[in-house]
């Protein structure tokens, strides 16, 4: 019989009300007038085991409320979710002993209790059997490189080894699925990337990986397939090359035209005749313009042309690969950090 | 249920007693006021009492015993007081535990975990019963070493008996508490208020013959009046283990009231903290 994979959801929903309804009201069977704020709307999405999936998006997204409802922190007000087979609703502790889960990062540990006091606790909290319980936080602390330093107190770590320390403590219920919320945020470029070669480990062990990112480089490196969610709704979802194709560039060319504005348009167009014009804004006397191109050797040449029978002069010019930022903006007309 | 998980629970249980032991003994100086606390407040009332009785006028003490059914004052007001301290204690246990992983930002990682809810509500609190156990002795060494008063020792056996069984009661009044935790967030003006009702209602520094006739009905629905009044007959009236049955017998309804209105309103909180995503914030 085939695996059911790792995570199935339908029709995923989460209305948050705004504000507080008093007693009086309730008491009253008053109608509830209070605003409604949709977080995650009507979310479908499959991810296979043993993949990196990816769940890429600016703050405020739904990114965070769709990993704990998969969780079961947060009760869906509609939808359906299945963890690896198991419907979240009717089984919630059934998944929470198969899920391996880093959603709060450093702050979710113990300060004042060392790393080994911290596992020892947590591993009771997982039913690990005592007879293998030291075997498994030594390896849970060697996973995550914290072996040397198992007998200090938290407080004396760096938030990179605490960011490590939380992923040994979802590691020790030795879960099929790890679901890691913004696992790189707040640390230093070389934590970062000790991190990241972790969650590739999980991968090389067999496991599911499911994190959410606003770094696209970071989703780009790291994940097999990715979802593109913006106002609790996905955008895309493909592997990280498909979704750059959809923008039909190789290049993504930033421009800075110095230039009076009223003959922004005039511009543009000419612009528009070699390249994809995915964004353009007016700062002061100056034109920030975003294209989609084949090639920066064609299109940079007739930028200037453009500009010079313009009267305008391009004062900067910048050329990069396509990267998941471009194919975010292209979907939603916005920056990932805006 | 099944038992291999009932077994894993009962060691997360014990883990979570560990644990919260551990976290104190790193802040040795909250030990100095647990010494100074459980002696100053009561002392107070007995110089008071004894101010307002001439200093032991055979007359005033009879009149007390009359109401009291003892002329031991002294006892009278630290057993009191040793149960003033266990109730805060216990009532602000389970919700403190609870708020106190909130706002560290651990609660969400313990709830991630398949182990049973009771286990975070109550398994930080089993440091409380060493609190309880540490003031019991305090306030022994002060009758003893400051007003004289010798207790029996069968007295003190049958004390540490009825102490902890009345902890089932107790527990399930301070999970009401820390239900709340979870869906409200601070909680602590409620317990303040229910801390300083049940100090009036359980006899606390005075015999409840004192209170209006529709306030002792409530004080004998209250555990804490219960265990007040049996631990007072054991040091103060000598009473045997037979002569406290009835009063276990009303402490086990008791907690069985309690405990399933707490599991009761624990699951109703619970399940509106997963829907209003209360759970991860303070």
């Amino acid at each position: 019989m085939a695996l059911s994979p790792a995570v199935e959801v339908v029709g995923l929903t989460k209305v948050f009300e705004k504000g507080r309804r008093t007693i009086w009201q309730r008491l009253r069977r008053e109608p509830d007038k209070r605003e409604k704020f949709v977080a995650v709307d009507g979310i479908d999405l499959r991810v296979e085991r043993g993949e990196i999936f990816g769940v890429l998006g600016p703050n405020g997204a739904g990114k965070t409320t769709t990993l704990r409802m998969l969780a079961t922190l947060l009760e869906p007000t509609s939808g359906e979710v299945r963890v690896l087979g198991v419907d979240v609703k009717a089984n919630p502790r059934e998944v929470r002993a198969n899920l391996g889960a880093m959603l709060s990062g450093e702050r979710s540990l113990y300060w004042k209790l060392t790393a080994r006091e911290n596992l020892e606790y947590f591993a009771a909290l997982y039913h690990v059997p005592p007879k293998g319980q030291k075997a498994r936080i030594d390896a849970a602390l060697a996973a995550v490189k914290l072996g040397d330093r198992a007998d200090d107190y938290v407080e004396r770590y760096s938030t990179g080894m605490r960011q490590r320390l939380a992923l040994a403590r979802a590691l020790l219920p030795d879960p099929p699925l790890v679901i890691l919320d913004e696992p790189t945020v707040g640390l230093d470029p070389q934590a970062a990337r000790d991190l990241r070669d972790r969650v590739r480990e999980l991968k090389r062990q067999g496991r599911t990986v499911l994190l959410t990112t606003h770094y696209m480089e970071e989703a780009d490196q790291l994940c097999d397939r990715i979802a593109i969610i913006d106002h609790g709704q996905i955008v895309a979802l493909d592997t990280p090359a498909a979704l750059k194709r959809r923008i039909r560039a190789e290049e993504v060319v930033t421009l800075e035209i110095g230039m009076p504005s009223g003959a922004d348009s005039a511009i543009l167009a000419r612009l528009a005749n070699t390249a994809v014009i995915a964004r353009s804004e007016r700062h002061n006397g100056t034109l920030a313009v975003t294209a989609h191109c084949a090639s920066a050797r064609d299109f940079v040449p007739a930028a200037f042309d453009a500009a010079r029978s313009e009267g305008a002069t391009i004062q900067h010019v910048e050329v990069v690969p396509v990267s998941l930022e471009d194919v975010f903006i292209s979907l939603t007309g916005r920056a990932l950090r805006e | 249920m099944n038992p291999a998980i009932a077994a894993a629970d009962l060691r997360a249980l014990g883990a979570a007693g560990r644990m919260s032991f551990r976290t104190l003994r790193r802040y040795p100086a909250n030990f100095i006021g647990q010494i100074f606390w459980p002696v100053l407040l009561p002392a107070v009332w007995v110089l008071m009492g004894r101010a307002y009785s001439g200093g032991g006028d055979p007359q005033a003490l009879d009149a007390f015993a009359s109401r009291a059914g003892t002329s031991g004052v002294t006892v009278f007001v630290f057993v009191g007081y040793a149960m003033y301290m266990w109730l805060s204690t216990l009532l602000w246990g389970p919700g403190t535990a609870l708020r106190q992983e909130q706002m560290r930002g651990s609660l969400e990682a313990v709830f991630l975990t398949p182990v049973s809810r009771l286990v975070p509500l109550f398994g930080p609190t089993l440091t409380n019963i060493v609190w309880v156990l540490f003031q019991l002795v305090v306030m022994g060494l002060a009758v003893w070493l400051l007003f004289g008063v010798v207790l029996p020792v069968q007295g003190i056996l049958l004390t540490l008996l009825v102490t902890f069984a009345g902890l089932p009661a107790m527990y399930a009044m301070g999970s009401l508490f820390g239900a709340a935790v979870l869906r409200f967030g601070e909680v602590g003006p409620a317990v303040q208020f229910v801390r300083g009702a049940l100090s009036l209602l359980c006899g606390i520094t005075f015999p409840i013959v004192m209170l209006p006739a529709w306030a002792q009905a409530t004080s004998n629905a209250m555990p804490p009046t219960w265990i007040v009044a049996a631990i007072r007959d054991v040091l103060l009236r000598g009473a045997t283990p037979l002569d406290l049955l009835p009063t276990a017998g009303v402490l086990v309804a008791l907690s069985v009231v309690f405990g399933g209105f707490a599991i009761v309103l624990f699951r109703i909180l619970e399940a509106s903290a997963r829907r209003s995503g209360m759970l991860g914030r303070y």
